[in-house]
């Protein structure tokens, strides 16, 4: 998950790397009282979830508190990549004499962690790393190694900070290296590193990107505000609905429900509805071994969505078993109702057991099943995915 | 033959005695899976399902002779566990449970490639030798004795495949499941060369997806394998910059789209497939 501009800052602070003076501020009149405080000139910065705010005109440089005012209420105006700017970060303009590139990442393909450091700052390091690969220096590191100032004094002197602030710059990276694995990141940068007229390097921006899966280690991030979220932007409301259930779930502007199993058929599902000529809804994952309870909960999810004009439902169980989903669905037929259609198909560890279920079920109540299409093993996926697209068709067609 | 596991293989579970390691090492053994014991700190002495249950690995390895482990544990204990096994002396190692932090998994690798030591995981179904062994969590209907092989980042596709390839009277050698979490303990790389070697494997289907650098990095070894492969990648049209359940499954800046995937694979000489259906065409034009 990507954290915004000014938390990637706060935990800069924990680290001692030195940022310029801020305040965060959510409207117009806090603008004004920031300024108060840290003094015009200021550069106000937007706070969303994705790159490129500068070129979409989310940063601005203000001369005075009216100039800010001004401009404030303009970028609180401002939708970014379809996320609206919803604080500012008020900053200190820096007199910048030189700007360095710093960043830790994981290089997946050779294992290891990597710190990346470059005396060309401020654009864009995909760019210059294809461009002039010559002006990126590299250090690959082992994750259980620790990074010492020896290694990082020849990264500063590398990129060309002033002798007389090389050990500021080795600290630093050295600090940024020990925040990348006290908060199990996947990656984090200060772009620009600012070498002001006043000979001081400060961390002019931020971006840090955790592991979702280590946050469970790192309590402290939920006491600063931090929550879960995506990598780049914000939850829709149905997306935060499923968050607080524990299921990953993603609106897309769709009508197919999807109802697949694990997240690898979530994936290509998607692909096999647009191959059809169809479009899903959503993504969703069921998890390992979900249990009957969360199973119904997706459906629900799926079935009050009114973008939804037909569930198509996908199981081969695995770690999730088939008679754990049938009585999911079950549940969820019973305590809920189905307003739609829904076609799925079954098959997998259990499934004789799960078949039972759903036919006891049937015998039971058949009229909980009315718009239920069951397929097992014999109809291949790409099937139920060709009929799932005709079902939306005529659904989307009869309710117009 | 087949790769990596068969009816000799002597397979111990660590998680024996929870919920899913006792469930799945029950399903195992009813396969035919060689399992010989299983570890479970504190529970020493005691049997699941007839089979001795260790304190440690390496009472396990010493009293069972296990060479290849298979983990049932939450995701916060698997560096250790792995570790474990691997200074145990296991050459094969299965990591079943998903979301394992991404810098564990960096540790564990490491570890493995110091000890000569595979691994598979996190977040794989397992593998599967049809008709010989079966590691993990998968369905055995889907599978049956054959000569293609597979190897996945996902267990569900996992599943349509070797469905699909039983259906259509090819079957399978083996079945890998990679793992669907961001940093896996083994690459395409180095289970397509396995293929490559095993003398039963008249084709590879491999099964990739958005995000990540393995299938780009398959592009080495692809080239100089005589054995065949197919390539089928889920995620051409997923939205970039959001996690589709998979931690693996996102798109990272320029890296890893599932369009640019394919088409590099394709140019190194694997065959794209798109859909399930299109893996038995595909290999009867190959004359499989």
């Amino acid at each position: 998950m990507r954290l915004y501009e000014f938390e990637g800052k706060e935990l800069f602070k924990k680290f001692k790397i030195p940022i310029p003076e801020s305040r965060l501020v959510r409207n117009v009149d806090e603008v004004v009282a920031a300024i108060d405080e840290i003094k015009a000139p200021v550069v106000l910065k937007s706070q969303v979830l994705t790159g490129g705010r500068g070129k979409a005109g989310g940063i601005k440089t203000a001369e005075s508190a009216e100039e800010a005012r001004t401009l404030a209420e303009d970028l609180f105006k401002l939708t970014i990549k379809g996320y609206p700017v919803e604080s500012l970060l008020v900053e200190s303009k820096l007199d910048i004499k030189q700007e360095y590139y710093i960043g830790v990442t994981i290089d997946r393909a050779n294992y290891t962690l990597v710190v990346i450091a470059s005396g060309e700052g401020g654009v864009d390091i995909e760019e210059t790393a294809e461009k002039h690969p010559d002006k990126i220096v590299k250090l690959p590191i082992a994750v259980e190694d620790e990074l010492f100032t020896f290694d990082t004094l020849a990264i500063a002197k590398q990129i060309g900070i002033p002798a007389t602030l090389i050990k500021q710059g080795a600290a630093i990276i050295v600090s940024l290296y020990n925040m990348f694995k006290k908060y199990d990141a996947k990656l984090v940068e200060i772009n620009p590193l600012v070498l002001t007229e006043s000979n001081l390097l400060l961390a002019a921006d931020s971006r840090v990107s955790l592991d979702d899966d280590a946050v469970f280690r790192h309590p402290e991030l939920k006491e600063m505000g931090i929550e879960m979220r995506h990598e780049e932007g914000e939850m829709t409301p149905r997306e935060r609905q499923a968050t607080e259930w524990g299921i990953p779930y993603l609106d897309l502007d769709g009508d197919i429900g999807m109802f697949p199993g694990g997240a690898g058929f979530g994936i290509m599902g998607n692909d096999f509805i647009h191959y059809y000529g169809g479009r899903p809804a959503n993504f969703m994952d069921s998890g390992g071994g979900p249990s009957p309870e969360r199973l119904a909960k997706m459906l629900v999810l799926l079935d009050e969505n009114p973008n939804v004009k037909v569930i198509f439902g996908a199981r081969f169980g695995g770690i999730s078993r088939c008679d754990d989903f049938a009585n999911g669905v079950v549940m969820f037929l019973k305590d809920h109702g189905l307003s739609k259609p829904m076609v799925m198909r079954m098959t997998g560890n259990m499934w004789q057991e799960g078949v039972r279920i759903f036919e006891e079920a049937k015998q039971a109540s058949p009229e909980l099943f009315n718009n239920v299409e069951f397929h097992g093993i014999e109809t291949p996926i790409e099937e139920i995915s060709k009929r799932a697209v005709e079902l939306a068709k005529i659904n989307a067609a009869t309710s117009q | 033959m087949a790769i990596l596991v068969d009816k000799h293989s002597r397979v111990m579970v660590q998680g024996i005695t929870g919920g899913a390691g006792k469930f799945h090492t029950e399903r195992m053994i009813a396969y035919g899976t060689n399992i010989v014991g299983g570890t479970s700190p504190g529970k020493g002495g005691h049997e699941v399902s007839g089979k001795p249950v260790f304190d440690t690995v390496v009472e396990c390895v010493d009293n069972t002779g296990a060479d290849v482990s298979v983990i049932f544990l939450p995701a916060r204990f698997v560096k250790e566990a792995a570790i474990e096994a691997i200074r145990a002396g296991i050459k094969f190692l299965v990591i079943v449970p998903e979301h394992i932090p991404i810098h564990d998994m960096l540790h564990v690798r490491r570890e493995a490639v110091e000890h000569n030591a595979t691994v598979i995981g996190g977040n794989t179904p397992g593998i599967i030798t049809p008709g010989e062994a079966n590691l993990g969590i998968m369905p055995d209907i889907a599978f049956a004795p054959g000569r293609v092989g597979t190897v996945s980042r996902s267990g569900s596709i996992t599943y349509y495949v070797a469905d699909t390839l039983t259906r259509s009277g090819y079957g399978e050698t083996t079945c890998v499941g990679l793992g669907g979490d961001p940093v896996l303990g083994s690459t395409f790389n180095e289970i397509l060369w396995m293929f490559e070697e095993d003398d039963k494997t008249r084709a590879v289907v491999m099964c990739g997806e958005i995000g990540g650098v393995y299938e780009e990095k398959a592009t080495e070894i692809i080239p100089k394998m005589k054995t065949p492969v197919l390539a089928i990648i889920g995620g051409i049209y997923a939205p970039p910059g959001k996690r589709m359940g998979h931690a693996g499954a996102i798109v990272e800046g320029r890296m890893g789209t599932a369009k640019e995937k394919l088409d590099a694979l394709a140019a190194a000489g694997a065959h794209p497939c798109k859909t399930f259906t299109q893996i038995p065409e595909t290999l009867k034009k190959l004359r499989m």
